[in-house]
């Protein structure tokens, strides 16, 4: 009899499917319960610019998951998750307005689409490593944004109106529009979540981070080297496809200019701070990213006012940059698994709290 | 019958052949040792027959299976295993990760399985780690589980090493310098394993091994390679009476003379 389901210490486990539960007492799955709930109620207690934000960072949260599978998991450079979003982007706006499909079915679409490209411009990666593939991901964003711009069908890269969505009889309008996307949203984070977790825990999970690790052992593991970098292509760029659906109908209509390479390397920094390769990270990241982005307008406005900088001068468009360039430098150099080390560190402390191991 | 048979194989990097028509045939059920000085062709040899190189000339089968041409990935799938010299693990993860991951061409499920888990991949992947521990207890690895492997002593990643091809439940295992910077327990540890392996699980095994000592009580069968070329063959016995095999060896034929006058000083100097 275990002494407390509580905690981890005095639990045996007695078979091996047990032993691949994610979260394992009852403390954790109170914690899961309680984050659910807690995140259900958010949108009544905080006002309507943060619930924006929030949206966005969950947005960025399902691209960043998918940019950690090919990046972060499998150790393939992508310089092209924003060219991977708007793909899913375009893609779900098509299916909007020219087959008339609601959101839940436009959504998938671009996901598939995402992930049909991605798998395509993966096709390098059987030939290229590193910063060589890298290259060949960036090509691809400078192509795609060049193909837009040029493309009447997709309004040559300018505003693609999405029709607003309604959902169990509640329709979206200006006023509600935040709080609607973000019961949106939050479900399909959640299952996002959910599937890379289960793809970790399998054969598909294992071999990606083999070939990340040591590509020659494991081809003699009997694993394909080039079949695995094609499969991380296409789940990480169907990750991206969802979050280009999404943020698509977020933002009411898709410009090329939301998924350029500034994007692309922001999700980077994302990936990064977060901690490549690893899931709490892929939601931290974003997290810190647009905290900071936030942080700096507010440190700018108070500035502004206290006139420290003549009038007429915004600091934010400095600060941004700034910031931005030295968090990911100091996370480099001081921290290079990113904020979800802290979060390993402090569950490894409350696991087994309040015993020593 | 899987056998092993490598056939006139010649290797080469531009103009040097790391293999010339080099021919052996390993029985099944044996353990065949393949010995010879540093830069021999061993690990070449090893390397052709698990698909990190191809033959430039020549074959090499496996049962009605030619591997002349096969990708590693391949190759495994047919049944050959192998160890690498200088440790191939993956660092970053634990022991039993290590040989969850070897057994992957056996784990019969799709990326669809995987993304929904619960059903077929979580049974199927609790079967596998069933498999997995019965490995770990074979190679006596327990208290190692859920070790990192990075972290381990050297002589305890190599028979994780060994473990690890293991689990891919191969018909024939190739060891390249199991051995290698162990004291003599870990030796002495290390080729009861090997005896076991072919014993208890009937693997053919074919081994890179320095100390002549372990090949030569060990082996059914001893090749031995000297500058690409296989200049013997067969049981321990003959191979050490051998002529070629001690001046490849000693660098000196045993029916010459050895010198007797002592160097002059300055003859000593030169070496």
């Amino acid at each position: 009899m275990p002494a407390s389901r509580f905690t981890q210490t005095g639990n045996y486990r007695v078979r091996y499917q047990q032993d691949q539960t994610i979260f394992a007492t009852y403390a954790e799955q109170l914690s899961l319960v309680v984050l659910l709930l807690a995140l259900l109620l958010l949108p009544l207690l905080i006002s309507k610019t943060l619930l924006r934000d929030v949206n966005m960072i969950m947005i960025y949260a399902v691209a960043v998951i998918g940019l950690n599978v090919t990046t972060g998991y499998t150790g393939l450079i992508n310089i092209g998750q924003a060219a991977f979003m708007a793909v899913g982007a375009y893609a779900t706006a098509l299916a909007a307005t020219k087959l008339n499909l609601p959101f839940f079915l436009a959504i998938p679409l671009g996901g598939l689409a995402g992930a049909v490209v991605g798998t395509f411009v993966g096709l390098p990666s059987l030939r290229l490593k590193y910063l060589y593939l890298a290259v060949a991901t960036l090509a691809f964003q400078i192509i795609f944004e060049w193909t837009v711009g040029h493309s009447p069908l997709l309004a040559q890269g300018g505003a693609i109106i999405l029709p607003p969505v309604e959902v169990f009889g509640i329709k979206a309008t200006f006023l509600n529009h935040n709080k609607v996307w973000y019961y949106i949203i939050l479900p399909v984070l959640v299952v996002m979540g959910l599937l890379w977790r289960n793809i970790l825990r399998s054969k598909h999970g294992r071999s990606f981070i083999a070939v990340r690790d040591n590509d020659r052992a494991a081809a003699a593991m009997g694993i394909n080297p080039g079949v695995t970098k094609l499969t991380a292509f296409l789940v990480g760029s169907f990750f991206a496809g969802i979050a280009g659906g999404l943020f698509a109908y977020f933002q009411k209509a898709v410009v090329i200019e939301d998924y350029g390479l500034h994007t692309s390397v922001q999700l980077l920094a994302m990936a990064i701070v977060g901690g490549l390769g690893s899931v709490p990270g892929s939601f931290l990241g974003p997290l810190f990213i647009v905290a900071l982005d936030r942080g700096m307008g507010g440190l700018s406005n108070f500035m502004s006012e206290r006139q420290i900088f003549p009038p007429g001068v915004d600091a934010a468009t400095a600060l941004r940059p700034l910031a931005f360039g030295l968090s990911i430098m100091l996370f480099l150099i001081y921290e290079p698994r990113g904020l979800a080390n802290w979060w390993r560190l402090s569950r490894m402390y409350f696991k087994k709290w309040p015993y020593k191991f | 019958m899987p056998q092993l048979h490598v056939d006139n194989v010649t290797l080469s990097f531009g103009g040097l052949n790391a293999l010339s028509t080099v021919s052996l045939t390993v029985p099944e059920g044996e353990v065949v040792s393949i010995i010879g000085p540093n830069g021999a062709g061993k690990t070449s040899l090893l390397n052709c027959i698990s698909g990190f190189y191809h033959p430039t000339r020549g074959r090499i089968t496996f049962g009605e299976h030619d591997l002349s041409k096969a990708a590693p990935n391949v190759v495994t799938r047919y049944g050959i295993a192998r160890a690498f010299q200088n440790l191939e693990l993956f660092r970053g993860m634990t022991v039993v990760e290590n040989l969850l991951l070897a057994r992957h061409t056996h784990l019969n499920y799709n990326l669809l399985d995987s993304i929904l888990y619960y059903g077929k991949a979580s049974r199927v992947e609790a079967e596998n780690r069933h498999y997995v521990e019965q490995i770990i207890d074979f190679m006596e690895l327990e208290e190692y589980r859920h070790h990192h492997v990075g972290t381990l002593a050297y002589g305890v990643q190599k028979r994780v090493e060994v473990a690890r091809a293991l689990t891919l439940q191969p018909k024939l295992l190739l060891l390249d310098e199991p051995m290698a910077g162990m004291n003599v327990e870990e030796k002495e540890d290390m080729v009861r394993f090997i005896l076991d392996i072919q014993r208890e699980r009937g693997v053919t095994v074919v081994l890179i091994e320095h100390d002549l000592g372990v090949v030569m009580d060990i082996s059914d069968r001893v090749y031995v390679l000297d500058f690409g070329q296989l200049i013997a063959g067969g049981t321990p016995e003959d191979v050490s009476a051998d002529p070629r095999v001690i001046e490849a060896y000693t660098g000196v034929a045993e029916h010459e003379p050895l010198p007797q006058a002592s160097p002059s000083p300055a003859q000593a100097v030169a070496r």
